[in-house]
């Protein structure tokens, strides 16, 4: 609110009370008129914030209104950036000129720092008089902006979460310098403006995140593109099937399903490192290697020696854990290389045993020959591949599932069906109510009876 | 995941605790870079009070180590628990990194 008890010399209002009548002096008539016009001014500035939530816009129609309203030379906006802890010119305007993008460039001000750190720090409205009488005035603005500030009304602008920047105004028009009655004014102004910035700002991450989550979408689609048309395959006396559960929108998990020749299938399950969008990416670029590589090689232990040396120079250390094996449709006969990858399970005659082989490392670490351990898979035998997010999975209590946990289980599975769907019912089970926290992949080999 | 940054006879020690996943190492990898930037070797992890690690720290450790080799530096992991032990054998990392029982023993004293 306006103070009217607040007015100071330079805008003293005059009134009499001697006469009967009603005898009002011109300077008292004139200030009320100001006042009157300085109210419609918030009433309007009110209609404005409420009409746009484009935030470069607002900024630029608010300031310009302040400016007009306070009969300044100059004003600006300082915003107060969290993550380096400065205040930033976000607008500043002097004389008619716009030297906004000069001092965004050249100027950034640490809370204490100037008038307008010292406001942001204190969070208290500033008056000053005569600008070269004042310690905390920051001479460095006004060499770029080749401007001599006498006086000017520097406030704090705080919204629901705290510090938001700092408005100033400098060098009244008509007076020598501001008074009191400016600073109520202009903070009147600026409580207004400051929610109408928070929820301008609110709104622009709103469309930011909205955008991120169309982008993820289109990742989503895309990356399901590189996985294999159909998650069950059949070749000779051999199925395969697969369940992909990533954990955000996108995976670091691969599966795919080869023929490197007539006879032969190949199976390829891999864990790129971390998650999201980077490891998506990077199991986009593996998958269509796998893919070329498994084309041009029969030898399991070839295309992943070959694999592994086009990913050493992977980014930011990431790798691939990946099992590659080839099956021949007929005898049942199995190629297995592992790099670093959890072990296969083989589940035979009711029995569980874990191909423990003596795979190497995982791939686009170092140099390695890899080998294949050979395994037989028999009439009604089948072969679960898996990635560590089966077992990594955690309950709401925090506890991770366990590798033991997921034999054990395999372990009771003595229908002869596929097993998959009740793997991941196992695993709902086991987490429900808690995020899942890694991507999730499973491959079922089985042999017909 | 806690940091804390020592040094024996002369030797940098990072010692680790908690769980090292996806949203923690960006924090040990700024802390082993910087280390790698100066040259330093050996650089020593005492992983004893971590309890988990998940891929994104493995990688972490793969980048330092990576990046160590161009000027033959090591980097070696000390007291591993027995929990994150398996993680690495799993992974086949102990063909990977030079693992230790302690610091002492990674300093052959």
């Amino acid at each position: 609110m306006i103070d009217n008890h607040k007015i100071s010399d330079d805008c003293r209002e005059i009134s009499s009370k001697e006469s009967p009548e009603i005898a009002v002096s011109e300077p008292y008539l004139k200030s009320l008129e100001k006042k009157v016009r300085d109210l419609e001014t918030l009433i309007e500035v009110s209609s404005i914030i409420s009409s746009t939530l484009d935030f470069t816009k607002l900024v630029a129609i608010f300031m310009e209104k302040a400016k007009t309203v306070m009969n300044a030379e100059a004003c600006s906006l300082l915003l107060y950036n969290r993550e380096t802890k400065k205040l930033e010119f976000e607008y500043a305007v002097s004389m008619e000129r716009d030297t906004s993008g000069l001092l965004k460039k050249t100027i950034s001000l640490n809370l204490g720092e100037g008038i307008a750190g010292w406001v942001a720090e204190n969070l208290e409205t500033v008056i000053v008089a005569d600008a070269s009488c004042d310690d905390r005035f920051f001479k460095g603005v006004d060499k770029i902006m080749d401007f001599c500030t006498t006086s000017l009304v520097a406030v704090p602008l705080v919204g629901r979460s705290g510090l938001i920047g700092v408005a100033e105004i400098l060098n009244p028009r008509d007076r020598k310098s501001f008074c009191e009655y400016d600073a109520d004014l202009f903070h009147a102004l600026c409580r207004q403006i400051s929610s109408a910035f928070e929820n301008a700002k609110f709104y622009s991450e709103s469309l930011q995140m909205e955008k991120v989550r169309q982008e993820l979408e289109i990742a989503s689609v895309l990356q399901k593109s590189f996985l294999p048309d159909s998650s069950v395959f059949k070749r000779g006396g051999l199925s395969v099937s697969a369940i992909n559960i990533p954990a955000d929108k996108v995976s670091g998990d691969i599966y795919d399903f080869v023929e490197p020749t007539e006879g032969k299938v190949g199976i390829f399950i891999g864990d790129v490192s971390g998650k999201g969008i980077s490891a998506a990416m990077y199991m986009a670029k593996i998958i269509s290697d796998f893919r070329y590589k498994a084309r041009l090689m029969e030898a399991p232990d070839l295309v992943v020696d070959r694999l592994n040396s086009g990913l050493l120079n992977g980014p930011m250390g990431m790798f691939l854990t990946a099992v590659y094996l080839i099956a021949d449709t007929k005898t049942g006969e199995l190629k297995i290389v592992s790099a670093g990858h959890p072990p296969c399970l083989l589940i035979s005659g009711g029995q569980v045993r874990v191909l423990e082989g003596h795979g190497g490392p995982p791939l686009g670490i170092l140099r390695y020959d890899y080998s294949y351990d050979e395994e037989t898979l028999y009439p009604g035998d089948r072969l679960i591949l898996l990635t560590d997010g089966v077992f990594d999975a955690k309950n709401k209590a925090g506890v991770r599932l366990g590798f033991d946990n997921i034999i054990a289980f395999v372990g009771t599975l003595k229908e002869d069906g596929p097993i998959l769907n009740k793997l991941v019912d196992y695993i709902n089970n086991f987490s429900s109510g808690a995020e899942q926290v890694d991507d999730i992949t499973l491959v079922e080999l089985c042999r017909d009876v | 995941m806690e940091i804390e940054l020592g040094n024996y006879k002369g030797t940098s020690v990072i010692v680790l605790s908690g769980e090292i996943d996806m949203y923690t190492s960006p924090k040990l990898r700024e802390k082993l870079l910087h280390l790698v930037k100066k040259e330093a070797t050996p650089v020593i992890v005492d992983l004893s009070k971590v309890t988990y690690i998940d891929s994104s720290g493995i990688a972490t450790f793969v980048e330092s180590f990576k990046r160590m080799k161009s000027y033959e530096g090591k980097l070696q992991l000390v007291s591993i628990p027995d929990r994150v032990m398996n993680i690495f054998n799993f992974s086949k990392l102990d063909k990977v990194f030079e693992m230790y029982g302690s610091v002492e023993d990674a300093l052959g004293e």
